[in-house]
Formats: structure tokens, sequence, C-alpha cells
């Protein structure tokens, strides 16, 4: 087993105790979930009133998505959300390595699935469907296919942005807590980092389901 | 957690200001000390140096545009140049004024106060926040410089993707910027106000104007990410022919308003509800009575702050919305009417009775009842589906919100800067010119606008510069009396910056005002309260004894 570090916050100096300095930091974290979640709500929203109003167009224009790339991306995001709950896990236990492997490992993940996406981009493109660049267009040429392809380009991209910010955070934070004593004065920030990944594991699973399952 | 002394329980009896230890002024002077401060107190004041200056330029714009209508045919200014100066008075008055105003300043100077704690919860991401501000700030600026943008402050697509030749996509940037700053500073405000309330501060324990910050910071978090997922949208469609909203490339223009309302018409509630909360504390304070109703008031916050999400569809009676749809977002406006009907009975019924002092916060805040009732009235009109029908788009709505936006928000950020100014900066404000500024501004207010309502019910729509010749008698009055509020708003910023260094210096509590802000010292000390404070006493503890005589 690892050596015993003493696991805890330091405490800032405007808060009167270490449990409201912990509470207060993850309440923040939440709120600021909730807000990216109406960040995405939008383009649900879009996405969805499109299923309802247009529902075969929609349904063949879905059928030109990669399916099986964001079903692996669901399950590699999914994997990632464990092994992001390991390093949670390890670090209330104190065990530094371990917990540094689980973050590497959850950074891996997370950089797996930005390759497969853009795998699926690039595919997406040798099938012109990406009429911004100026290609030629494949699909058919009404207004709901046009929409609903440019909100899922939209998308996931935007997820696909959060999840880069993601990776560049968690490298950094990793190498901030291979430091000695990390866990004795920070062991807060891996969990209020974790509910961040979470989050955007969590939005992928309601983008895949919208834009790449309902109706297939 | 010491017990405190009997100063701290007792809010009402001044501190001695002798011998006082530092405050946060005077600790350190270096403009690093200032620029990279992550003290609540010194950030709310550099906002409120950035966002005077943004008023100063918003303002600007409003006179030229109050002069080029002057003349019915158009000829002070050409049609192009009209279009971009009343769009830069929306943008920077919108969102770069009334929207970081009283949040931004007094929330971050006095939330910590008002529940005693050192600081809000996370002083870093406050200081971010300011300088997020600041960095959109700058895309607007640049976009004034090179040459400006016409498409209103609404944006509408497509004129806003397609038609319009001028710089939108860094006007856009800029107010995308800007909306994370509020976010943050509404996340920051959330987090304070659950878990950093001092030992006794329960809920219903804490001020009306915190309350009313909730609320607001409660539609930052929500409404926000909503209008920048839609300008993100905008930028995308504009930039990269990524077609959302315009028609021609698979999109729909009415989506965009939808969006972009969803987020508006909660902002009205961003820039009313923390004026709503500031006019409680100086009708409390000035009439040295307690509260009337005050479960009511902090509940009606809460009220208007969640129906507002309820009522976007009204922006869009008349485009194209169905009649179903319309009748439930006319009904669910008209119900917004009973939350503030609350605010103003209870205000009026504060008044009632007590021992009234009219100095010059006072003044503004009977103007802003006034005011505030008549711009509340005339939005039922507008609520109307009948007589919006009518009224849409003309001078009557430019009436009416500026009732709310200027004759509320307006008047009481002058109320409160003038009521806490001895607690910002230790110095006392000229009286007598207070009165006079708070005057000429109720004046010049009136006459800028009440004839606007008569222009609007004619038929003169908004956003035109070329007019009929019979209008403008009207215009002129009102051009007359933008310059009388101009005046108005010039008498504060010469005698307040005046009395920086000539005011007179003042007592801690100069007002007799309950409220844990009143019991530091005026400037208060770096972390605040020089023990933490216990509450054990109800808010607005004022004793309600027979006025004066004599």
């Amino acid at each position: 087993m690892a050596e015993a570090v003493l696991v805890g916050i330091e405490r800032a100096e405007h808060f009167e105790s270490i449990d409201q300095q912990r509470e207060a930091a993850s309440l923040g974290m939440w709120a600021w979930l909730l807000t990216e979640l109406l960040l995405f709500s939008g383009l649900f929203l879009i996405a969805l009133i499109l299923r309802i109003q247009h529902p075969a167009a929609v349904t063949l224009a879905t059928t030109h998505l990669k399916f099986w790339i964001g079903a692996a991306n669901t399950a590699v995001l999914i994997c990632s959300s464990f092994t992001m709950s390991g390093a949670i896990g390890l670090s209330r236990l104190g065990w530094q390595r371990g917990m540094v492997g689980c973050m590497l490992a959850t950074a891996t993940l997370g950089t797996l699935f930005l390759g497969l996406k853009g795998f699926e981009y690039y595919q997406d493109y040798a099938e012109h469907m990406m009429r911004f660049l100026g290609q030629p267009y494949a699909l058919a040429a009404d207004q709901a296919t046009r929409l609903f392809i440019d909100v899922y380009f939209i998308t996931t991209a935007l997820h696909g942005l959060h999840l880069i910010t993601g990776v560049s955070i968690l490298l950094v934070l990793t190498v901030m807590a291979g430091r000695p004593n990390f866990l004795a004065q920070h062991q807060n920030r891996i969990e209020i980092y974790g509910l961040y990944w979470h989050f955007i594991d969590l939005i992928w699973i309601i983008v895949f389901p919208v834009l790449y399952v309902l109706n297939r | 957690m010491s017990p405190s002394d009997a100063v701290m329980r007792d809010p009402g009896t001044a501190r001695p200001t002798i011998d006082r230890p530092a405050d946060y002024l005077h600790e350190e002077h270096t403009l690093r000390s200032w620029f990279f401060s992550t003290d609540h107190k010194r950030i709310g004041l550099l906002y409120l140096a950035s966002i005077t200056f943004f008023f100063v330029l918003g303002a600007i714009a409003a006179c030229l545009v109050r002069l080029a209508l002057i003349v019915p045919d158009g000829t002070i200014f050409s049609s192009d140049t009209y279009n971009k100066l009343f769009t830069m008075h929306g943008v920077i008055m919108i969102w770069f004024f009334l929207i970081p105003s009283i949040p931004a300043t007094f929330g971050n100077f006095l939330l910590p106060l008002m529940i005693g704690a050192k600081d809000v919860a996370f002083p870093h991401l406050n200081l971010a926040s300011f300088y997020i501000f600041i960095t959109g700030a700058l895309f607007t600026l640049i976009t004034l410089v090179i040459g400006g943008v016409d498409t209103g402050w609404t944006f509408y697509a497509p004129f806003s993707t397609t038609f319009s030749n001028t710089y939108v996509i860094p006007a856009l940037i800029g107010v995308i910027i800007v909306g994370f700053s509020s976010i943050l500073t509404g996340l920051n405000f959330v987090v304070t106000i659950h878990k950093m309330r001092c030992p006794g501060m329960t809920w219903f324990r804490m001020p009306i104007f915190v309350w009313t910050l909730y609320a607001t910071s409660l539609i930052f978090l929500l409404a926000t990410p909503v209008i920048t997922i839609a300008l993100i949208l905008l930028v995308m469609e504009r930039a990269f022919g990524i077609g959302v909203f315009d028609p021609r490339l698979g999109g729909d223009p009415v989506l965009f308003e939808h969006l972009f309302w969803f987020y508006s018409h909660p902002a009205v509630y961003i820039m009313v509800l923390p004026g709503m909360g500031v006019i409680t504390e100086l009708v409390a304070a000035f009439s040295q009575k307690k509260v009337f109703g005050y479960r009511f008031v902090a509940y009606a916050s809460i009220a208007l702050a969640s129906v507002t999400f309820l009522v976007w569809g009204h922006h869009m009676f008349v485009n194209g919305e169905s009649q179903l749809a319309a009748t439930v977002y006319s009904l669910l406006s008209f119900a917004v009417a009973v939350p503030s009907a609350v605010k103003v009975y209870n205000w009026t019924a504060t008044i009632h009775k007590g021992s009234i002092h009219l100095d010059t916060p006072m003044l503004y805040a009977m103007g802003y009842i006034g005011l505030f009732v008549l711009g509340g009235l005339t939005g039922l009109f507008l609520a109307t589906l009948a007589i919006d029908a009518h009224l849409h788009d003309t001078y009557f709505v430019v009436a009416h919100f500026h009732y709310i936006m200027v004759g509320g928000t307006m008047l009481a950020f002058l109320g409160g800067l003038h009521y806490w100014w001895p607690k910002f900066t230790g110095r006392m404000y000229p009286e007598a010119f207070g009165r006079v500024g708070a005057g000429l501004i109720f004046i010049g207010f009136n006459v800028t606008f009440f004839p606007q309502f008569i222009l609007g019910y004619l038929g003169m729509p908004r956003r035109y510069h070329v007019y009929p010749p019979e209008f403008q008698l009207l215009n002129i009055m009102s051009s007359a009396g933008a310059t009388i509020l101009a005046a108005g708003y010039f008498f504060p910023m010469v005698y307040l910056i005046w009395s920086l260094w000539y005011g007179k210096k003042a007592p801690a509590n100069p007002w007799n005002a309950k409220g844990l802000e009143w019991t530091t010292s005026s400037p208060p000390p770096t972390h605040n309260f020089l023990n933490t404070p216990l509450v054990d006493f109800e808010p607005y503890g004022y004793e309600n004894k027979a006025p004066e005589i004599g």
C-alpha cells in the first residue's frame, strides 16, 4: 500500500471553516454546470423541435451520422468517467501515485474520444456533408436537413471544445497533483474537477441519443 | 467565532471613527493593489469606474440620437450614422451599463458586508470576472472605433447575419464575453449567499437587497448561457455560413427571436430587481421604519425571477405566433404585475407614518416609485394583445422601457450611490447639490420620455429618423428634456468626484440606518469586520416611534 498521506484542504483566509470552504467550492461547480447545461439546452431544443416538426427529413439525415463511431465514443467517455471516479476515490484514500495514474488514464481516454471524433469529422468531410466549407452538398437540400446537420456540427464541436478544455485542465491538474503535499492541501480540487469531467460525459450522453439514436 | 461585543449586536450604535485601523481605501495605494486586488470592495469600485465610463459613452450616443430627431427630414445625420448611433446607445447601455450596474458595483461592495462575510466565496474568480468584463468591453470599443454596428441592440437575424455591412462579429464577441462575466458574478453571489452568511444571519434576516441579488444571480446563471449560445450561432452563421437563422441557409429567423428573448426578457429583471432591492433599503432607512411585509417583498423577488422566464413570447405577438401561444404569454405577462405591485404597495406602506427624511437618496426613491408605476402600467398595455398590435415597435415601447430602465434602474442606482457613498468613500456628498441633481433628473426624464408615449400612440415607429412633420413638436420637447436630463447626470458626476477630496468626513452610520454594513467604519476595514458579527436581531429593526415635532 501507499505511504500514509494526510488528506485534506488548506483553509483560505476568508472562510470560517474547512467545511464551509469545501461546500462553497462544490456548490460553485454545480452552479457552473447548471449554466453549461443551459448553454447546450438551446441546441438540444432546436434538434428536438426539428425532430417533431420534420420527422421524415431528420430521420433521413441521421442515417448519415456515423452511429458506430458515436457509440464507441460513448463507451470511451463512460470508461473515462470510471477512471475519474477512481482518481477521486484514491485521492480520498491518499494514494497519490494511483490517483495520478487514474488521471492520466482519464486524459488518454479523453484524447481518444477527440481522435475518434476527428476521424468522424473527416468522414463527414469526405461524404460532402460540410456545406459551410464551400463543398458541394451531398444530402437532401431541404431546410430541415440542412438545419439538423448544422446543429449536429455546432453541438458536437461545442462539446469537443469542452473536452479539449477539460483534457488541458486535467493535464495541468495532474502535474500539480503529482507534487508532494498536494493531497494535504488541495484534495478537493480533484473532486471538483471530477464533477466537471462527469458533466462533459453526461452532456455527450444527451447529445448521442438526441442526434444519433432517436428514430434511427 | 468569538461572541460579538455590544456594538455588533446593535447596528444602530455608531462605531467611534477616530483612531480607526487602516481601512480598505488607505491600506495600500499602489496601482497594483487596485488592479489586482481580490478585495470585493475594491473590485466593486473598479466596476463603478468602468460602468460610469460606459454610461457616459452611451449617454453621448443618446444625445446624438435626440439631436438627430429634432428635424423631421433626417438631415442632421445620414441614415447609416443614425442606425449606428442608436445601436451604440442600446448595446452600451444594456450590456455595459445597466446589466452590471447595481449587481457588479453595489452587489460586490455590499453583499459580503450585508451578510457579515469577509469576502465573496471566490475572490479570485471575482477579479477574473472583472477582467472578462474589460475584455468584452474592449471588443465593443474596437467595434466603435473601426466603424460601429447598425443592427440595433437586439441583433435580429437574418439582418445581422447576412445583410448588415457593419462590424457585427466583434460586437457579438464583446457581448458574448461580457455574458461570461455576468455568469461568474452570479455564480459567486449564489455561493456567497448560500455559504458565507455569518452566524445567526438566517435567510429571513437578510436585507431585501440581498434577496434581490439572489434572484438576479439566479437569472444570470439560468438565462445568460442561452444568449451566449444564440449569439455564438449568429457568429457561426455570419462567419462560416452555418445556417441556423437565415431561411436561405436552412434556418429559422423566429428561432433567433425565441432564443434571444429567452435571455433578454429575464435580463430586464437583471436590471430591475437589484434596483428594487436598493429602493427597499432606501425607503426603510429614510422612513426609519421596518419594511412592511418583509417576507412578501422577499418572496416577490423570487416570484418575479421565476415568472420572468415564462413571458419571452410577448416580444413576438405580431411575428407569427399562434393565437393560443400569444394568449398564454399575454396572461403570464399580466401575472408579472402581481409581484411588482406587491413591491410598490409595500414600499408605500413602509413610508406611511414613517419619520420621513427627504435626503437625496429618498428623493430618488420617491421618484423611482412613481416612474416605476407608470412604466409598469404601460407594460400592461403592451401585454394586451389587441393594443400591442397597434403599439408594437412604436415610441410607446421606447417610452415604456425607458420608464423602467431609466426611471427605475437608473434612479435606484443613483439613489443607492448617494446612500452608500459615505460607506464607499468615507466622505459625505453635498446635500443641497444632491437634491438639485435629483430634481433635475426627475424633471428632465419626464420631459424626455412622456412625449414619447404620445408619439408612439400616434404611430411614430421606433428606430426611424425621418418622420412626418406633425410629430416635430413632441420630438423637440423630448430632445429638450434630454438636455435637462444630461445636465442632471452631469451634476452628481461633478459633485461626487469633488466630495472625494473636499466632502465632509462621513461617520460610520450617517443615516442612522440598520444593517450590518453600517456597523463597520466608513470606509470599512480591509476584512470588513474586526470580529465576525453575530446576528441575533431581525432585519430593519427600526423603532417605530412617532415623528419628532418642531
